[in-house]
């Protein structure tokens, strides 16, 4: 999606600025995902595997709002959404793709 | 910016472009990303042959100092974000203090992280040492890719405050603006990056038991 802010140029006197409330939300929403995820692994401690998974999900949740919100990707060009997503895809599928190759044999 | 040559630059003098300049951050970032996770595949693939071990091992983290770590930088990732919104707003002074606690962050967090280190080093633990070497296999792995993979992390955190020094340094000089700030973006990103790899790592070796 294009904001209205950003001109063809994307020179940076037009780039939007995030506020310090966004910050700060943003900042309680990540140790609101650490207390749990704390929380999840102490509590959880006897379902070894089920808070492994929970605890890289929820590491997971944590990534995307930092770089959706502090490292600007909400904002910025698209491309950049997209480059990371290429990355993220790239490494996941070589990791689940190996591992799949070593379970099934 | 106006010139009195007759030559006006087609970019209006202005030699800079900050959109490629943000690529160029973002490129070295995936290059980064894909450093670390390199390891966290190593760290996978040995946790599967040494359930166990790993499991043991882990419990001679302190899950509190690994909190208190992670706090610390996240909050210090949102004081660098902060720094950019106060530069942008044509706010240096406010934008230089945010910039010196997020390096004050990082010295807290190097500072827990050496005592951690200390104990662990204490007890025989680092690569090398008597205690280590007499370990069994998949618990020696462990610690080795522990102080292999936080070692990495803190050496970042080092260069991430060597950046923003320089980036609080330029400006002091007022060489960085409201109209200039892609140096301040850039080392944001690279902070930024340095917390995303903690998110992985305070779960993967403090709190998986």
């Amino acid at each position: 999606m294009e904001h209205p802010e950003k001109n063809k140029d994307n020179q940076p006197t037009t780039h939007h600025i995030s506020s310090y409330k966004e910050h700060f939300g943003t900042l309680v929403t990540l140790l609101l995902l650490t207390f749990v995820t704390v929380v999840v692994s102490v509590f959880g401690a006897n379902l070894a595997t089920l808070s492994v998974a929970t605890a890289l999900l929820i590491a997971t949740v944590k990534v995307v709002v930092v770089a959706y919100y502090f490292m600007h990707l909400k904002y910025d060009l698209k491309l950049y959404s997209w480059l990371v997503l290429l990355v993220i895809v790239l490494f996941v599928a070589f990791t689940v793709l190996t591992a799949i190759e070593y379970i099934n044999r | 910016m106006e010139h009195h040559t007759g030559f006006v630059l087609p970019n209006s003098g202005h030699n800079r472009d900050a959109e490629a300049s943000k690529l160029g951050m973002w490129l070295f970032l995936f290059t980064e990303l894909l450093l670390f996770g390199g390891l966290f595949i190593v760290y996978m693939v040995y946790r599967y042959m040494n359930h166990d071990a790993f499991l043991m091992s882990s419990f001679e983290l302190s899950p509190v100092m690994g909190t208190i770590n992670t706090i610390v930088l996240l909050v210090s990732s949102m004081t660098i974000a902060m720094s950019i919104t106060a530069i942008q707003k044509g706010n240096t002074k406010t934008a230089i203090k945010l910039m010196s606690l997020t390096v004050f962050l990082a010295f807290v967090f190097l500072v827990i992280k050496y005592f951690e280190w200390s104990a662990k080093i204490h007890h025989g633990l680092f690569p090398g040492m008597e205690h280590y070497t007499n370990l069994p296999k998949g618990e020696a792995l462990f610690f080795f890719l522990y102080f292999f993979m936080t070692g990495l992390h803190a050496f970042h955190i080092i260069i991430g405050v060597i950046f923003i020094g320089v980036v609080i340094s330029k400006t002091k000089k007022g060489l960085l603006t409201s109209d200039n700030y892609s140096l301040n973006e850039n080392a944001g990103l690279y902070w930024h990056l340095v917390d995303l790899i903690w998110i992985y790592l305070f779960p993967l070796f403090y709190l998986i038991h």
